[in-house]
């Protein structure tokens, strides 16, 4: 739980609030668990529960909240140039990278990503955790890993940037 | 088929089940190609990330005091702690077992005394002081002199004297007696239960005008005294065990309470 908390939300204070706030819905309403899921799916519901409440309250007006946490497949889709030269990500991405990135994803596609490809659920039960359809689940995953490719990219160039950067002024130094 | 078309296929299919049509086009389009293999590549790299990470112990301090705080949890009994699991049940069913024994032997007393007529017997020692009981010439007359060693067990416990005195209906005397006739705990923790010092002291005495009666009452002390026994063996293990000594107390009341109607039936017999 505390995993999913803090991959969603990326900071570990508001991770542990989460935590302890689904621990006490369970407590709560443990009563109301009817076995018809997984015990575990039937957790982890509630804890995206609480973690998407506590976005849904910090969500700034400016920003769409559909967008944030349901983004349209057909306006805010990652779109892909098929003519640009794609950075290849294995061997220059390592996990802080990739952490790094999966914290900057909008909340509904880090949610799934989290749920999939980190814990390992299936896309019924990823379905039936997030209260959407399993072509829904599928869709986002799928924009989830693509964004990702994006904002990895951009990270290896922004490296490359620095590198060459520090390299200038060095080299501009010794003469 | 296009780009559009494989990526199409990867949204809805995922990563691994791919048409061959989708596997045609990757082998002729690099970048399609390339953008497959970088999705492949993060779901990788997202599978060796930890599922689970350990949150901090202050966490769990504070979950514990909030639920506390809520009354959705409680603080464990943690009398027992310790307890062979042998004897926790056995406690039950013997604490069970005793009252319902003391309650029907209490029972049959009454019923005895109120119904059944009986010859003389006896006398009954009420007092230390009475001659001893005319029984077999063998057998030892306890009854007149007083056990070795007081009963140390009933020291050892914080029961006040008073209380297991005043919980007898009977007279003083009886009581004082009662108290006498409490077997002492054995040294040694671990012996088995020896014969209660009431099957020494009614050897052949008839508690009760009827047979039956009588050796049910027997029956009932026996299985009070190794109850009484096993108590004080866990008490000698574990002196604070406070639940302990609350069922050890309730059995010594359960005792002296039917000692005082096994003596009150045979005394009234006179």
């Amino acid at each position: 739980m505390y995993a999913l908390c803090l991959r969603m939300v990326g900071n570990p204070a508001d991770a542990e609030d989460l935590m302890q706030e689904a621990f006490l819905q369970l407590y709560r309403k443990i009563g109301t668990f009817r076995g018809e899921s997984a015990f575990s799916t039937w957790l982890h519901r509630m804890t995206v529960n609480v973690v998407l409440m506590r976005l849904r309250k910090k969500t700034l007006p400016t920003d769409s909240l559909e967008e944030t946490l349901e983004p349209d497949s057909e306006s805010s889709g990652p779109k892909r140039d098929v003519g640009a030269p794609d950075l290849r990500l294995s061997g220059a991405v390592d996990r802080v990278n990739l952490e790094r990135s999966i914290e900057k994803l909008p909340p509904g596609y880090r949610t799934v990503f989290v749920l999939h490809d980190v814990q390992g659920y299936e896309h019924n039960e990823i379905a039936d955790i997030m209260g959407c359809s399993v072509g829904n689940s599928k869709s986002q995953l799928h924009k989830a890993r693509t964004r990702l490719r994006e904002l990895l990219q951009e990270e290896i160039r922004e490296q490359a940037r620095e590198e060459r950067k520090a390299a200038k002024t060095q080299s501009g130094s010794l003469d | 088929m296009q780009c559009k078309d494989l990526e199409l296929v990867v949204e809805s299919e995922g990563l691994v089940l791919l048409t061959s049509e989708a596997r045609e086009h990757l082998t002729l389009c690099p970048a399609c190609r390339g953008f497959v293999s970088d999705l492949e590549f993060i779901a990788a790299a997202a599978r060796a990330i930890p599922a689970e990470i350990e949150p901090p112990a202050h966490v769990w301090t504070s979950l514990r005091a909030q639920l506390e705080a809520e009354g959705l949890i409680k603080e464990p009994v943690t009398a027992l702690e310790g307890v062979p699991s042998r004897i926790w049940p056995r406690w039950f069913g013997l604490r069970s077992l005793i009252t319902a024994t003391a309650g029907a032997a209490l029972l049959a007393a009454v019923l005895l005394l109120t119904h059944t007529p009986v010859a003389p017997r006896a006398p009954a020692a009420g007092t230390p002081a009475q001659a001893p009981v005319q029984t077999n010439d063998s057998a030892p007359s306890p009854l007149a002199a007083p056990p070795a060693a007081p009963a140390p067990s009933l020291a050892a416990l914080s029961v006040p004297k008073a209380a297991f005195s005043a919980k007898r209906h009977s007279s003083g005397p009886t009581a004082s007696r009662i108290k006498e006739l409490a077997p002492s705990p054995s040294e040694d923790a671990g012996t088995t239960f020896a014969p209660s010092p009431v099957d020494q002291d009614f050897p052949d005495m008839e508690l009760a005008g009827n047979s039956q009666v009588d050796a049910s009452l027997r029956q009932n002390l026996r299985t009070l005294n190794e109850f009484i026994a096993e108590c004080e063996r866990h008490l000698k293990e574990n002196p604070h065990d406070q639940l302990a000594r609350e069922y050890l107390y309730t059995a010594y009341q359960q005792k002296a309470d039917l000692l005082a109607t096994m003596m009150d039936s045979a005394r009234s017999e006179h």
